[in-house]
C-alpha cells in the first residue's frame, strides 16, 4: 500500500481559499484522491515538455531548499521498509527535526539531523532565543548515549532477564496492592515537563499519600532554597548577564558547569565583542578556588578556597554597607584593597552590576549575595524574576526519602542513579535494598538497577515524546527521532501506568498537555507548528523581584585554616554527575582546564603539591597518588598541579569511579561522592591528605602550559588597544615582516572558485568549553582511541583547545616550576587551511592537495600514511590512524600467557567490526577512516559540498553558482554558543567572517613561515580596573 | 759513510710506498687463499655466527609482520613525533651503504689502488645495508599495500605522484642507487665467479658459478668490455654517491620544521654517510681479518690507517656542520630555530643549561652522545699509533656507528618533539616492536654478510692482482730478500 500523506488541514482562520470545488466540499472521495501518493494512472502520465532529468533536478533543488524547518517527525508507528518510505525521505538526504533535551536548568531546544531515519547530529535550535543555534558539550555528546551498545536492553526482575509482559503482569497486580499510596514513593530527576506535572497530579489523585522526591546531585535544590528565603516562594532569580557591565562571580562557573551555562555564554560573549576602538565590553571579576572556564575569562581573578567564599561575600557586603548581622571568621583574609576597589566598581555601576554565587555554595552565602544584589540595585535590572510556578519541583530530596525509607514499600526511580550519586553518609544503597519493591527506569543497568527488584530499560530522549520548559520559560517540544532501539519505556509510559492509563502509543499525553495549555482552535496546525518550531511562546514575563528575606546567621562553611585542607567536589565538565561516564566522546574529551582524559584527578595548587612534597612528571604522564581521607572515607587519586588553584584546597570532580558501568566507563577515575555528605555535598573541610609513593599514569592531551614567549595568543588591555588598535601587527614575528609581505618560491594554482572558505576565531569570546571538540567528533566520525593511546599522544580530535597559562615570571615546567597565580588563555586549534600549505608539498602521492575554493583537502583513498605531512605541519593538527580505531577493540582483551592486552595491539587476532548501533551514528557523508590514513579538519567539506550541490541545482544553466552568504557553517562554529568561531566566504565582503577578518586585531599564526593560513584569530582583550591592586599590565608593548 | 748509507736508506724507505699486498704474495697465492675461503668446509665459527644472526633476523621479520598486520601504532610514534626510529634507522643504514660505492666508484676513478682489497666486501656491505634501509621507508607507511602509489604506474584514479615531495625523490634516489650498486658489484664479480667456476669440484657449484659467471673466459675482448663497463658504471655511480644522501637530506632540509630546515644538510649528510660507511667497513673487516688470517696480507694495517684518516676527515666535516647549524640558528634570530638547538638539544643539565639559564633539554643525552661519538672520538686518529692499534680502531669505529645513529635520532626526534606550538609538544619512547625491528635488521645484515663470505670471494681477486708488483710491466723480482711465493710468479 502506498503511504498515506497526512496533509495538515489548512488554517481555518480568515478567508478560506480553495483550489477546487472538491476541496471546498472536502468529501471523503476528494481526500482519498489528495492522499494518494500517485494519482490514478500516474504511471502513464506524460510529462509534457519536462524531461526526466529536469524533473529530478527540480525535485533535488526543492528538497535541498527544504532544509531546516520541516514540521514534525512523520515516522509511522511501526517499522516500514524503505521501499515504502515516509514523507520527505530521500535516501541519503538529511532531514532536520526540532526537539528538546531535558536538562535540569531548563530543557535545551535542539534541531536533530537525521539521515535515513537515523539521528546523527545534535545542534542547538537557531530560532530558539536561549540557544540561538549554540549548544554545549553535553548536548553534543548525548547522541552517542542513544547508540551506546551498553545501554540496557532487557527488563530485569531481581537482576534476572525478564520481559515486558512479565513486568506488565507484575505492575497490574502490584498497582492493586498500593491502596491510597501509603508507602509509595517516586524519585524523579530534575527537569521541568508540564506533562510530567500533569501525570503527577493524576497519580496524586489516585494515590494521595504517595511521596514525591527529586534527586539531582548537581541540581538546584540549594539554589531554590536560598531563593525562597531571599525572594519568597513565588519568584526565582534569573541573571540577565547581557545587561551587566560589571560582573562578579563567587565560586560560580557561569560559563561552564553552573546553571544555565549555554545561555549565559551567549549573553556574556555578546558583551565581549569589541569590533573597533571605543566599543565597550563588560568587566568580569572572578573569585574561585580552581580554574574554571569562567575564571579564564576573568579580568580580575582571586583564587580563594571555596570555604572562604562565604566570608568573602560577607566582607563584600560589609564594604557595600549591607548589614548581615553575621560575625566574620577571621581565618579568611583577602588581599589588600581587592574588596575595597571591587566594591567601589560595583557601586559605581549600580543597576548595571551583578554578583553571582555558585548554586552549590551554602544557602546562607547565597542569601548574602542576594542581599548584595539588592543593595546594588541589580534586582529587576541585571537579575529578573521568573515565576517559580514555571519550574515546579517536588519539595522532598533524597535525604528526606532516606530518612523515611523504613516506611517505604514501593519506590519508583525514574532516571538518575542515586545508588551511585548520593552522598556517602546517606547510605542510600543499603536503604534502597531494604525497600520491598523498587522499580527502576534507567538507560543503563547501573548501581541503582542492581539494588532494584525491577529494572525497566528507559528510552533515550531522542526516542520519546515529551515536553519541557526552557531556561527562558518557553514551552519546548520533544519528539522521537527514531523508534526506541531497545524497546525502552519513557518516563511518561511508566507514570501513565501508575495514573491508571494504558501505556501511551504515541504523542497523546503530550498532545493533551498541549491542548490544555493552548486550547487551539485548529489543533493539528498548531501542534504541527509547535513541532516544526520546537518551541512555543516568547518566554516568561519578568515578575517583580525584591529581597524580602533575612540573612541566616549560621550555615556558613568554616574557612579552611592554614595547614589544613578542604576538599571541593565540583561538577565535572564532561561527566556531569556521572551520567556521561559510559560516553566515549566525553571520556576522551580533554578537560577544559587540565586537558586530562579518562580519569579525574585531584587538582592542587603548586604550593600545595610542594607542601605535600610531591612532584608530577607531566612529560611522562606520571602523577603521584595521594590519599584523601574525610568524613570517614578515603580515596586514592592522582595529584595534578593546576596553576591558579587556591592553596589549602583540593578539587576532585564528581561523576567518576562508577562501580557498575558499561565497557567504556569501567575503571575510570575515582568516586568522589564517597567524600560528600548530605549536609555539605560540595565542600568537605578538615580532610587528611597524604602522599604515597605510587605513581599513576594520567592521559592528558597537552603537557606544556607555557606559551614560551611565542606570539600565539595575542592579547592587550582595553586601554592599550584603544591607543594602538593594530597592536597585533607589532607582536612577535609579525613585527619583522618585510614590506609587501613574504614571497613564495613556488607558483601556486589560482584560487578562483566563486566561494573561498575561511574562518575567524575571536579569542576574546572563546571560553574554551570544548563543545566544538565534541561537535566535530560527532559530525566527522572521529573515533575514540582509549586511555592507553591518549597516553601515547594519539588522540584523534580534529579540533583541540590549546590552553596556556600566562604569568609574569619565568617558570620552567621542566624544572617543576609552576606559576602560582597565572592568567589563562584558550586557543581553538584546527587545520589552518594554509594557502601555501607545507603538508601539501611533501606528500609523495598527492593525497593532500588544495581545492580551488581554498581548502586543504585529504584524499583518504590515496593516502598511504607516510606521516610526512604531519611532521611538516607547523600547527600539528594532522591526526594519524595508528591503529584501526574504528574496527578493533580499544579495551583490554584477555590473552593466554600475556594477561590483559589492549585490543588494538592484537590487531588481526581480535574480532573486527563496530557495534551496529555505533554505525548508525556515523555521518553518512563522511568517510570512516581506516588505519594507516592521515586525517584532519576539512572545514566540514561535506557541508560545503551539499550547499554547493544545492546551489548548482538551483543555478541550472546560469552562472549563479555562488553559495549564498552565511547560509551554512561548520560543525564547530555551529556548536559554539559564544559565537567565537565564525566560518564563511572570505571573498564576500558581506560575510560575517570577512567582517571579522577586517578588524585590526585580526592576525594569523606563524606568519613568518608564509603559509598564509585561512584561519585567523582575533586578539584577546582584557578590561582590568586600573585601581585594583592586581591591575597589571597586559603585554602588547612590543 | 756507513752511517750516511743507512740514513739514505731510511729516507728512501720513507718515500717508497708500502706494498699494498704484504709478504710479496704471488698471484696464485691470492687466488688460492681467497678462493679457499669459499671452497673449504664451513668452519664451526661460521655456523655459530649464522645461528645467532638468523634468529635475530627472524625477530626482525616477526616485527615486520606484526607491524604490517596490526598498524604503525605498535611503534612508539605519536603526534607530534610522526617519524622516529623508522626513519632514523633508514638514514642510518643508507648512510652505511655509502662507503661501498664510494670505494668502488670514486676511489676507482681517482685511481686509488688501495681500494682493491676492500671494495668487494664494502660493496656487499652497501647492498645489504641498502636492503636493510629499504625495509624502513617501505613499512613505515600506514598502508604498505598501497605503497605502489609511490611509483609512476598508470592507475585508474588518474592521480600522478607529487614531484615536489622529497619523499618521492627519495624513492627514486634510493632505488636507483640500489640498482646501480648491485650492478656494479655484480659486474666486478664476474671474473672472480669464473675463477670459482673453474676451480669448483662439485657439479652444483660449477653450474651455479657458471651461470653467474656469464661465460667468462678471460679473453681479451672480455677484459676490454669488462673494463669499459666497469668504468661506465663507476662514472654513473659517482654522482649517485653524492646524490642519494643529498636527496635523503632533502626530506628534512625542504621542510619548514626548525632543526630540519637547513641548507647545510646535503654536504653534511654526505660527509656523515661516508664517515659512518667507513666506520662500518672497518667494523666488519677487522674481525674478518682475524677469522681469515690470510686476509691480513691483503687488508693490511695500511688500509686500516687510510680508512681511519678518512673517518677523521669526514668526522671533522660533520663536527663543523654541527657547529655551523648551531651558529645559523643563532644568527637567524628566529626564536623557533634557537629553541630547537638550545632547548631541545644542547642544554645539558651540567654546563649549558646553567650557562644559558634554561632547563635541560629532554633529549640532551642523545645530542651529547652524538657529539662525543662523532666529533670527539675520531680525534684519536690524529695519532698514527692509534690508527695502527686495532683495538682502538675497532672501539672507535663502533662508537662512530652509534654516534651516526644518534645523529639521525637527534635530527628527527628532537626537532619534532617540541616545535612551533607548545600545546602539542610531546615525548617519544620506543616500543619493543621497533627495538626488535632495529636489532632484527642487524640480524638480516649479518646473515646476508655471512652468506656472502661463504659463497662469494670476499676480495676482488682479479682486481687486487693488478696492484701486485708483478702487474707492473717494469717489475723485476728483487734478487734477494724476497720471501715466499715470489719465485713461483707466472704471468
Amino acid at each position: 500500500m502506498k503511504h498515506i500523506f497526512q496533509h495538515p488541514p489548512e488554517n481555518p482562520t480568515g478567508r478560506k481559499y480553495w483550489r477546487s470545488l472538491g476541496e471546498l466540499a472536502d468529501t471523503p472521495q476528494f481526500r482519498e484522491k489528495l492522499e494518494r501518493e500517485f494519482p490514478a494512472g500516474a504511471a502513464e502520465l506524460n510529462l509534457d515538455g519536462v524531461s526526466r532529468r529536469n524533473f529530478l533536478k527540480i525535485m533535488g533543488a526543492s528538497t535541498a531548499l527544504a532544509g531546516l524547518g520541516l514540521a514534525a517527525c512523520r515516522y509511522p508507528k511501526s517499522l516500514v521498509p524503505f521501499t515504502k518510505s515516509s514523507e520527505w525521505q530521500i535516501p541519503g538526504k538529511a532531514l532536520f527535526f526540532a526537539t528538546s533535551m531535558p536538562r535540569r536548568n531548563g530543557s535545551h531546544s535542539l534541531v536533530i539531523t537525521t539521515t535515513d531515519g537515523r539521528p546523527t547530529k545534535v545542534e542547538g535550535n537557531p530560532r530558539h532565543p536561549v540557544s540561538q543555534g549554540g549548544s554545549d558539550t553535553a548536548a553534543q555528546a548525548s547522541i552517542l548515549d542513544l547508540y551506546d551498545p551498553d545501554r540496557s536492553r532487557f527488563f530485569l526482575a531481581k537482576g534476572e532477564r525478564s520481559d515486558e509482559a512479565a513486568f506488565n503482569e507484575f505492575l497490574d497486580s502490584h498497582l492493586e496492592t498500593l491502596g491510597d499510596g501509603e508507602g509509595l514513593a517516586f524519585l524523579l530527576e530534575e527537569h521541568h515537563s508540564p506533562t510530567r506535572e500533569r501525570l503527577r497530579a493524576e497519580i496524586a489523585k489516585r494515590f494521595p499519600k504517595a511521596l514525591w522526591a527529586v534527586h539531582e546531585p548537581l541540581g538546584s535544590a540549594t539554589w531554590r532554597q536560598a531563593a525562597e528565603i531571599a525572594f519568597g516562594s513565588e519568584v526565582l532569580p534569573v541573571p540577565a548577564i547581557e545587561k551587566a557591565d560589571i560582573l562578579l562571580t563567587l565560586d560560580c562557573d557561569i560559563l561552564g558547569t553552573d546553571q544555565r551555562a549555554t545561555s549565559n555564554t551567549r549573553a556574556f560573549a555578546d558583551r565581549r565583542r569589541v569590533e573597533k576602538p571605543g566599543d565597550q565590553m563588560n568587566r568580569l571579576y572572578v573569585v574561585e578556588n580552581r580554574y574554571t572556564v569562567t575564571g579564564g575569562m576573568a579580568d580580575h581573578r582571586l583564587r580563594l578556597p571555596a570555604s572562604h567564599v562565604g566570608e568573602f561575600a560577607l566582607a563584600l557586603a560589609e564594604e557595600l554597607g549591607v548589614s548581615t548581622g553575621v560575625t566574620r571568621n577571621s581565618a579568611a583574609t583577602f588581599p589588600d584593597g581587592w574588596i575595597r576597589e571591587l566594591a567601589a566598581d560595583l557601586k559605581a555601576h549600580a543597576g548595571k552590576s551583578l554578583v553571582l554565587v555558585g548554586s552549590r555554595q551554602p544557602v546562607a552565602v547565597q542569601v548574602v549575595v542576594a542581599a548584595i544584589n539588592q543593595a546594588l540595585g541589580a534586582l529587576g535590572q541585571t537579575i529578573v524574576g521568573a515565576p517559580a510556578s514555571l519550574y515546579p519541583a517536588p519539595a522532598l530530596t533524597l535525604a528526606d526519602l532516606a530518612a523515611r525509607s523504613g516506611e517505604l514499600k514501593t519506590l519508583v526511580i525514574l532516571g538518575g542513579n542515586p545508588a551511585y550519586a548520593a552522598p556517602a553518609d546517606l547510605q542510600w544503597e543499603e536503604k534502597q535494598k531494604a525497600i520491598p519493591t523498587v522499580i527502576r527506569l534507567g538507560l543503563w543497568e547501573d548501581e541503582t538497577s542492581q539494588a532494584a527488584q525491577w529494572h525497566v530499560p528507559a528510552a533515550h530522549y531522542l526516542e520519546t515524546w515529551g515536553d519541557g520548559v526552557a531556561a527562558d520559560g518557553t514551552y519546548l517540544a520533544q519528539q522521537p527521532m527514531i523508534l526506541p532501539l531497545y524497546d525502552g519505556w519513557s518516563e511518561f509510559d511508566l507514570l501513565a501506568r501508575f495514573a491508571g492509563q494504558p501505556k501511551p502509543t504515541g504523542a497523546e499525553l503530550v498532545q493533551e498537555t498541549f491542548r490544555n495549555r493552548l486550547s487551539p482552535l485548529d489543533f493539528d496546525t498548531a501542534w504541527n507548528q509547535f513541532l516544526h518550531d520546537g518551541f512555543l511562546g516568547n518566554g516568561f514575563d519578568p515578575v517583580t523581584i525584591s529581597f524580602t528575606g533575612s540573612i541566616p546567621t549560621d550555615g556558613f562553611l568554616t574557612p579552611v585554616a592554614e595547614g589544613d585542607f578542604e576538599i571541593v567536589l565540583p561538577a565535572d565538565a564532561k561527566m556531569d554527575d556521572g551520567r556521561f561516564n559510559n560516553n566515549g566522546w566525553m571520556q576522551e574529551c580533554p578537560d577544559p582546564i587540565t586537558k586530562t582524559t579518562w580519569d579525574n584527578v585531584a587538582w592542587v595548587s603548586p604550593r600545595t603539591a610542594e607542601k605535600l612534597g610531591l612532584r608530577q612528571e607531566i612529560t611522562a604522564s606520571e602523577h603521584p597518588l595521594i590519599e584523601i581521607s574525610v568524613n570517614g572515607h578515603t580515596v586514592k587519586v592522582p595529584l595534578f598541579i593546576v596553576p591558579g588553584h587556591a592553596d589549602h584546597s583540593i578539587s576532585l570532580s564528581l561523576g567518576w569511579g562508577r562501580r557498575t558501568v558499561g565497557r567504556v566507563g569501567r575503571g575510570t577515575g575515582v568516586d568522589a561522592y564517597t567524600l560528600a555528605t548530605a549536609a555539605s555535598p560540595y565542600v568537605a573541610v578538615g580532610a587528611k591528605v597524604a602522599g604515597t609513593r605510587e605513581m599513576f599514569k594520567v592521559g592528558h592531551t597537552q603537557e606544556h602550559f607555557s606559551m614560551e614567549g611565542r606570539d600565539l595568543v595575542r592579547e592587550a588591555d582595553l586601554p592599550h588597544y584603544e591607543e594602538k588598535p593594530d597592536f597585533v601587527k607589532s607582536m612577535g614575528g609579525d613585527s619583522h615582516m618585510p614590506d609587501g609581505g613574504y614571497q613564495s618560491l613556488y607558483s601556486h594554482p589560482k584560487l578562483e572558485a566563486p566561494n573561498q572558505w575561511g574562518m575567524a576565531i575571536d579569542l576574546n569570546t572563546c571560553i574554551g568549553c570544548t563543545a566544538c571538540v565534541i561537535a566535530c567528533q560527532a559530525e566527522n566520525n572521529i573515533p575514540i582511541v582509549g586511555k592507553e593511546q591518549v597516553l601515547m599522544g594519539r588522540s584523534m580530535h580534529w579540533i583541540r583547545n590549546d590552553r596556556y597559562f600566562v604569568s609574569d615570571g619565568n617558570e620552567h615546567q621542566d624544572l617543576h616550576q609552576y606559576p602560582d597565580d597565572p592568567e589563562m588563555v584558550m586557543q581553538p586549534m584546527m587545520c589552518q587551511h594554509c594557502e601555501n600549505a607545507p603538508c601539501e608539498t611533501v606528500c609523495p602521492v598527492n593525497a593532500t592537495v588544495h581545492s580551488d575554493d581554498g581548502l586543504n583537502v585529504m584524499a583518504y583513498n590515496r593516502c598511504i600514511g607516510t606521516r610526512y605531512c604531519a611532521n611538516n605541519c607547523p600547527f600539528k593538527v594532522r591526526r594519524f590512524n595508528f591503529f584501526d580505531y574504528n574496527e578493533r577493540p580499544i579495551t583490554p582483551v584477555e590473552v593466554p600467557l600475556l594477561g590483559e592486552v589492549n585490543g588494538l595491539k592484537l590487531g588481526p587476532l581480535t574480532k573486527k567490526g563496530m557495534a551496529p548501533t555505533l554505525k548508525m551514528q556515523k555521518n553518512p557523508n563522511v568517510t570512516v577512516r581506516m588505519r594507516g590514513v592521515m586525517e584532519k579538519c576539512t572545514f566540514c567539506v561535506q557541508r560545503i559540498q551539499s550547499a554547493r550541490i544545492a546551489q548548482k541545482v538551483q543555478a541550472g544553466a546560469s552562472d549563479d553558482v555562488k553559495i549564498p552568504v552565511d547560509s551554512f557553517t561548520s560543525a564547530c562554529a555551529q556548536a559554539c554558543s559564544a559565537g567565537s568561531i565564525v566560518f564563511g566566504d572570505i571573498t564576500d565582503p558581506e560575510s560575517r567572517v570577512s567582517k571579522l577578518k577586517e578588524q585590526q586585531k585580526n592576525y594569523r599564526l606563524l606568519e613568518y613561515l608564509n603559509v598564509r593560513t585561512r584561519v585567523s584569530y582575533l586578539a584577546r582583550l582584557r578590561n582590568p580596573n586600573p585601581k585594583m591592586p592586581d591591575a597589571k599590565r597586559n603585554a602588547a608593548t612590543a | 759513510m756507513s752511517n750516511d748509507t743507512s740514513t739514505y736508506e731510511r729516507q728512501l724507505a720513507q718515500v717508497t710506498p708500502e706494498p699494498l699486498v704484504t709478504n710479496n704474495r704471488s698471484v696464485q697465492w691470492i687466488t688460492h687463499h681467497v678462493a679457499s675461503i669459499v671452497e673449504t668446509p664451513t668452519p664451526l665459527w661460521w655456523w655459530i655466527a649464522f645461528l645467532i644472526a638468523t634468529p635475530i633476523a627472524g625477530l626482525g621479520l616477526f616485527c615486520i609482520v606484526y607491524q604490517i598486520s596490526t598498524g604503525v601504532g605498535v611503534w612508539g610514534e605519536n603526534h607530534p613525533v610522526g617519524w622516529a626510529w623508522d626513519i632514523t634507522n633508514f638514514v642510518f643504514w643508507i648512510g652505511i651503504g655509502h662507503a661501498g660505492t664510494l670505494i668502488s666508484a670514486i676511489l676507482f676513478l681517482t685511481r686509488q689502488a688501495w681500494r682493491t682489497s676492500i671494495n668487494r666486501a664494502a660493496e656487499a656491505m652497501t647492498i645489504f645495508a641498502v636492503c636493510c634501509a629499504g625495509i624502513f621507508p617501505a613499512i613505515h607507511v600506514g598502508r604498505v599495500w598501497f605503497a605502489w602509489y609511490l611509483f609512476p604506474i598508470p592507475n585508474a584514479d588518474g592521480i600522478w605522484q607529487n614531484y615536489r615531495s622529497p619523499l618521492l625523490w627519495d624513492v627514486f634516489a634510493v632505488s636507483t642507487y640500489f640498482t646501480v650498486s648491485l650492478l656494479f658489484w655484480y659486474i666486478g664479480m664476474v671474473p672472480d665467479l669464473a675463477t670459482l667456476r673453474d676451480r669448483a669440484k662439485s657439479k652444483i657449484s660449477k653450474y651455479a658459478y657458471g651461470v653467474f659467471a656469464l661465460g667468462w673466459r678471460g679473453a681479451n675482448r672480455h677484459w676490454r668490455h669488462y673494463e669499459m663497463a666497469y668504468l661506465i658504471l663507476a662514472g654513473i655511480s659517482t654522482p649517485l654517491v653524492l646524490s642519494v644522501h643529498s636527496v635523503v637530506s632533502f626530506d628534512f632540509a625542504t621542510s619548514v620544521l626548525p632543526g630540519w630546515h637547513a641548507t647545510i644538510f646535503p654536504p653534511y649528510f654526505v660527509a656523515g654517510a661516508i664517515f659512518g660507511g667507513f666506520a662500518m667497513v672497518l667494523t666488519i673487516l677487522i674481525p674478518a681479518r682475524l677469522l681469515y688470517p690470510q686476509l691480513k696480507d691483503m687488508i693490511t694495517a695500511q688500509h686500516i690507517d687510510k680508512m681511519a684518516k678518512i673517518i677523521l676527515l669526514t668526522g671533522s666535516i660533520v663536527g663543523y656542520a654541527y657547529a655551523m647549524e648551531f651558529f645559523m640558528a643563532w644568527y637567524s634570530g628566529s626564536p623557533y630555530e634557537i629553541w630547537v638547538f638550545l632547548r631541545n638539544r644542547v642544554a645539558d643539565p651540567f654546563i649549558f643549561s646553567k650557562l644559558f639559564d634554561v632547563p635541560p633539554a629532554p633529549y640532551w643525552w642523545a645530542y651529547w652522545a652524538m657529539i662525543f661519538c662523532n666529533v670527539a672520538v675520531p680525534q684519536v686518529f690524529w695519532f698514527k699509533k692509534m690508527r695502527y692499534n686495532l683495538w682502538v680502531v675497532f672501539i672507535a669505529v663502533n662508537l662512530v656507528n652509534a654516534g651516526m645513529w644518534y645523529e639521525r635520532f637527534v635530527i628527527i626526534v628532537t626537532s619534532l618533539h617540541r616545535d612551533f606550538l607548545p600545546s602539542s609538544w610531546g615525548m617519544f619512547s620506543p616500543t619493543w616492536a621497533e627495538i626488535g625491528l632495529f636489532i632484527g635488521t642487524f640480524g638480516i645484515f649479518m646473515s646476508l654478510f655471512l652468506l656472502f663470505m661463504r659463497f662469494i670471494p670476499m676480495i676482488a681477486m682479479s682486481e687486487i692482482k693488478i696492484v701486485l708488483p708483478e702487474a707492473d710491466p717494469h717489475h723485476h723480482p728483487a734478487p734477494t730478500g724476497a720471501e715466499g711465493d715470489a719465485k713461483e710468479v707466472r704471468h
